[in-house]
């Protein structure tokens, strides 16, 4: 399913750029409805399903035997009545982003895609909704939602941390070494080690093994 | 107003056995006026998390159960990914309370987030019977 997801995606951009090759942040209306109706998608264009107006929905039908997707585009705007709290340092505020999404969601969307101005507001968003979603949220929102800006040529996810940081293997591997090496430390010896222990050492160990193999809550009867 | 409100959410948590409760409550996502946790006395169970968000009136002349559908988006969301469980949205009147619970039924049955069996909207007199709540004078005296 990702495979068909991706070659429709690098159609929607091979013909994206193949019929407009150059257009601006301004015509935004004019990148939410060009699309050729031969590869069978339909566009509704300011559409209200009575919980806010969505900008652009594409009705994309892959195959006649699935079901339809249907993509909502939303423009969030820069400059509204709480332009000084939903809009600084180039982000939009989650207040925004948030209703924005639920606006989507709520009108049937299966995806959400939030129109900013431009590609690095596009990220803003993204980065924001990806970071948020990553504390558990029962709805993944960054699987339903992201940030896209009508010049955009490449895709506006965000890289995942173990590209962004390659050494984090390494990170992981250092951890894993040093728990190890405390096992080594403090678990019952094997082999040669076992049989030169002393039984002073041996009777330390085996003490301190079972305090703190008890669960937490046991320990505090017992003093 | 939504001070009361939230008051009484506050009041009736309290008063419930196993019921934690977060005046307030903020994982980065935006604000739920009062988080009740119910803390399970088992400690493999999770706790479940009941968020009250009480809806402000928007004071017009002609229509006093006015409210916006984007305030009712951005409550859902922020609750979810505030890890909500359950949301009630708490409002001040029961024609407001009805034009909600059915715009909320209205959504499509084929969408993938059901929101009837996550939002409830509830007004505060059904929440908490006004026999529960004191009056100001009443609490002076229970303060005494």
């Amino acid at each position: 399913m990702a495979k068909i997801e991706e070659r429709q995606y690098d159609n929607i951009v091979k013909h994206h750029n193949n019929s407009n090759s150059s257009f601006s942040p301004s015509s935004q209306s004019d990148f939410l409805s060009q699309l050729d109706q031969s590869l069978s998608y339909s566009i509704e264009k300011d559409i209200d399903y009575g919980y806010g107006k969505i900008d652009a929905i594409w009705h994309i039908s892959l195959h006649p035997s699935l079901p339809s997707s249907k993509l909502g585009f939303i423009k969030i705007q820069s400059q509204e009545g709480k332009a000084d709290q939903d809009w600084k340092d180039n982000q939009y505020s989650l207040r925004k982003i948030e209703e924005a999404i639920g606006r989507g969601i709520r009108s049937g969307c299966d995806k959400v895609f939030l129109v900013a101005d431009n590609e690095e507001m596009a990220k803003s968003i993204s980065g924001r909704i990806e970071w948020l979603s990553s504390f558990g949220s029962i709805v993944r929102f960054d699987t339903v939602s992201t940030g896209v800006s009508p010049n955009q040529q490449k895709r506006s996810t965000s890289i995942p941390s173990q590209e962004r940081v390659p050494e984090g293997e390494k990170i992981r591997k250092e951890d894993i070494r040093e728990r190890e090496e405390k096992f080594e430390k403090y678990n019952r010896p094997k082999g040669e080690r076992a049989e030169s222990e002393s039984d002073e050492k041996k009777l330390g160990r085996e003490i301190k093994l079972d305090e703190n193999n008890r669960p937490i809550g046991q320990k505090e009867y017992n003093v | 107003m939504i001070e009361t409100l939230k008051a009484s959410i506050i009041q009736l948590g309290k008063s419930i056995l196993g019921i934690e409760v977060i005046e307030n409550y903020d994982q980065c996502a935006g604000l739920i006026d009062v988080l009740w946790t119910f803390k399970p006395r088992s400690e493999a169970l999770p706790d479940i998390r009941l968020g009250f968000v009480c809806l402000p009136i928007i004071s017009t002349t002609a229509d006093e159960d006015n409210y916006s559908e984007s305030t009712i988006n951005e409550i859902i969301i922020k609750s979810m990914m505030n890890l909500v469980d359950k949301l009630v949205i708490v409002v001040p009147s029961e024609n407001m309370a009805k034009r909600i619970s059915d715009s909320i039924e209205s959504m499509s049955n084929s969408s993938f987030l059901q929101l009837r069996k996550y939002v409830t909207v509830l007004t505060s007199s059904t929440l908490v019977p006004k026999t529960d709540v004191l009056h100001a004078r009443d609490k002076e005296e229970v303060i005494e």
